[in-house]
């Protein structure tokens, strides 16, 4: 199990962002589903050893956060994409990958190999030398995906991680998601429903700090028979579950 | 890891002809071309912190880059060769200000626009700020010392803004990394040093009583030990500063 | 581009330019080394060609035949690295049937023995595909009859050996 949270509560001041979570995953793709304000950042931080909970329990890849050397080793294999990453501006895009690579210890003499991959697999290698402040928002958020994976992390997370993404980089988003849930666990903060569709062996929906369902994509969809609102199966099986948990 | 069939990768188009992977020749072909080559400083920092990922954290900090050093060498130049009396040339005055900018300006939640994902990398960020301050300083330091000893200047005056500029430095760092933004930093210590100099003026009537009267040691140095612990206690890795 | 440009805009400092090169050169720069050479080892020789590529460019005189440029760059890389390994090393696996002409890969095979520059590739040339008795090798090369019969010897080892050939 590479995440194991048992009743993790976090506040700030008197609002609870989240408010009683416990989970266990595995390798694969998780989607993290839920209106904006209902924690999943808050854990997705928690997950990124970024923020510590109030309360509760982390074991993340077997180890606890809570102690500085396995804080560093945890974060030796993870990979995060917050939801807001701020960029230097004169860096390339080789040079944002490999100052990330390092700053998670990687040996010295694997990171140019790791940094080229990181940009071939999210398809940047046209723009390898360009300076960041040429790019694009999605090329940004590329750039992005890339340092959080040029690790090859046991553990990634991501926090809206298709922002300015044109669809057909969503499909081989989704792909490198596939691949990458092979042997990793992944999990997806979206509020994009249709991003988790395909891509996502679980999802879990949250609402106000509280995860409200957890099972495959076709078992949300199946909560919204006849019930929920939306364009799309899963879209309704979202309105349901959530109209639910807030009545 | 196996790409050849990722859309994007070149070759990928292409059947591997006879078992032959074309990504990961392209792989190690682009490893080459794009790599970066540390220069010597970055190279002896890493062999000196025991980390490369540090080292290329102190090479890349804001004002350690040549422009910014640039200015800073002019500063305490102009220093060295204005004086407002015998012995007395300016260097004490600008000293504690530069630093206290340049450390405003090493780092922080407030000038690190990609601070959240550094705080969630291995290398720890305490450790990032602490070496980046201690850096700034030791060079500004230097180079006082090095302006002080050209200009001549008496020996009081030669040494004793070091205090003060460990105490503004300190101060201008706890201010940045409150108000996470180093323009408040910097504004902080350079006010604190601005006031610090007139009181010291009209309490004695000497311009320079701020550096030349012993009395103000120990204030100095309850001040940068407070706000150095000030500045410890806003990053500690429990807090989750964002 | 057409690849003339392509490698004047590498010697620019275009790293984008090798790109395209690598995408429309290494299939088929593959498929002739894998008529002499093991999959692991074209791999080697084609990561080392381009690096060469990359380096060379300036180097380069548009004569209108880029492809000949890359493939004696090419072949030539796939002679140091058969070099490297000395002769003697274990026979290799039979490389692969990659559809290429037999004719065709007994051409790129002497074309790569050839580039094995020294007495070895000399011999292998006069005695193999120039067709000459020893004696006449020997006179030509200034050199005793046994002389040619050794590195000849030692010629076909190394072949052999990268070429997975009967005894």
């Amino acid at each position: 199990m590479n995440v194991v949270l048992t009743g993790i509560h976090r506040s700030f001041g008197k609002n609870n962002a989240v408010d009683g979570v416990s989970l266990e995953l595995g390798p694969g793709v998780f989607g993290l589903l839920g209106p904006n304000g209902a924690g999943k950042t808050s854990l997705l931080r928690m997950l990124a050893t970024v923020l510590p909970p109030s309360s509760g329990d982390i074991l993340l890849l077997e180890r606890d956060p809570r102690g500085p050397a396995a804080r560093r080793e945890i974060r030796r294999r993870l990979g995060y994409l917050p939801q807001s990453l701020g960029y230097y501006p004169s860096f390339t895009v080789v040079e944002f990958i490999e100052y990330f690579a390092l700053l998670k210890e990687m040996p010295s003499a694997a990171v140019p190999n790791a940094v080229a991959a990181a940009v071939e697999r999210v398809d940047l290698g046209a723009k390898a030398k360009a300076k960041l402040r040429t790019l694009s928002g999605g090329m940004l958020r590329r750039v992005g995906i890339a340092q959080a994976i040029v690790n090859d992390p046991d553990l990634l997370l991501l926090d809206e991680p298709t922002a300015g993404l044109d669809p057909e980089q969503r499909v081989q988003f989704r792909a490198l998601l596939r691949s990458l849930g092979e042997t990793a666990t992944v999990i997806v903060s979206t509020h994009l429903v249709e991003d988790v569709g395909t891509a996502c062996s679980e999802v879990a929906l949250m609402s106000a700090g509280k995860i409200v369902f957890r099972g495959t994509p076709d078992e949300l969809t199946a909560r919204g028979a006849g019930r929920g609102v939306g364009d799309a199966p899963l879209e309704r099986g979202y309105s349901a579950v959530l109209s639910a948990a807030r009545s | 890891m196996i790409f050849q069939n990722e859309p994007g990768f070149p070759g990928s188009s292409h059947d591997s002809p006879g078992g032959v992977d074309l990504g990961r020749v392209w792989t190690s072909v682009a490893a080459e071309v794009w790599r970066r080559h540390p220069g010597r400083i970055e190279r002896t920092a890493a062999r000196l912190l025991r980390s490369p990922g540090l080292a290329r954290a102190l090479v890349t900090t804001p004002s350690l880059l040549l422009p910014w050093l640039i200015s800073t060498v002019v500063v305490f130049g102009a220093g060295a060769l204005i004086s407002i009396g015998p012995g007395q040339p300016l260097v004490w005055l600008f000293a504690p200000a530069a630093a206290a900018v340049g450390i405003a300006f090493a780092y922080g939640p407030g000038i690190d626009p990609a601070w959240e994902l550094s705080s969630s990398c291995a290398v720890s960020h305490r450790m990032v700020l602490l070496t980046r301050a201690v850096a700034v300083f030791v060079l500004n330091s230097v180079l006082g010392l090095l302006a002080s000893a050209a200009s001549g200047a008496a020996v009081a005056l030669t040494f004793g803004w070091l205090l003060p500029m460990t105490a503004v430095s300190a101060l201008a760092l706890a201010a940045a990394v409150a108000a996470r933004s180093a323009v408040v930093g910097a504004g902080a210590g350079v006010a604190a040093w601005v006031i610090t100099v007139l009181a010291g003026q009209s309490a004695s009537g000497q311009l320079t009583a701020s550096v030349a009267n012993a009395h103000a040691y120990p204030p100095y140095l309850l001040v940068a030990v407070c706000c150095a612990a000030i500045v410890m206690y806003a990053v500690r890795p429990e807090r989750g500063l964002m | 581009m057409d690849d003339d440009e392509l490698i004047a805009a590498l010697a620019a400092g275009d790293d984008t330019a090798l790109r395209e090169l690598f995408t429309r050169h290494a299939p088929w720069l593959a498929a002739r080394l894998r008529a002499a050479l093991p999959s692991p080892d074209v791999e080697d020789v084609l990561q080392e060609t381009f690096l060469a590529v990359w380096k060379g460019a300036g180097g380069y005189r548009p004569r209108g035949t880029p492809q000949a440029w890359i493939w004696v760059i090419a072949r030539n890389q796939a002679a140091l690295l058969l070099r490297r390994r000395g002769p003697g090393t274990a026979p290799l696996e039979q490389t692969a049937d990659v559809g290429i002409d037999p004719a065709e890969a007994a051409v790129v095979r002497a074309d790569i023995a050839a580039a094995l520059d020294g007495p070895e590739g000399q011999v292998l040339r006069l005695m193999y595909v120039e067709d000459r008795p020893v004696a006449e090798v020997a006179a030509l090369l200034g050199v005793p009859a046994g002389t040619v019969k050794s590195r000849a010897h030692r010629a076909r080892s190394m072949l052999r050996a990268v070429l997975g050939g009967t005894r």
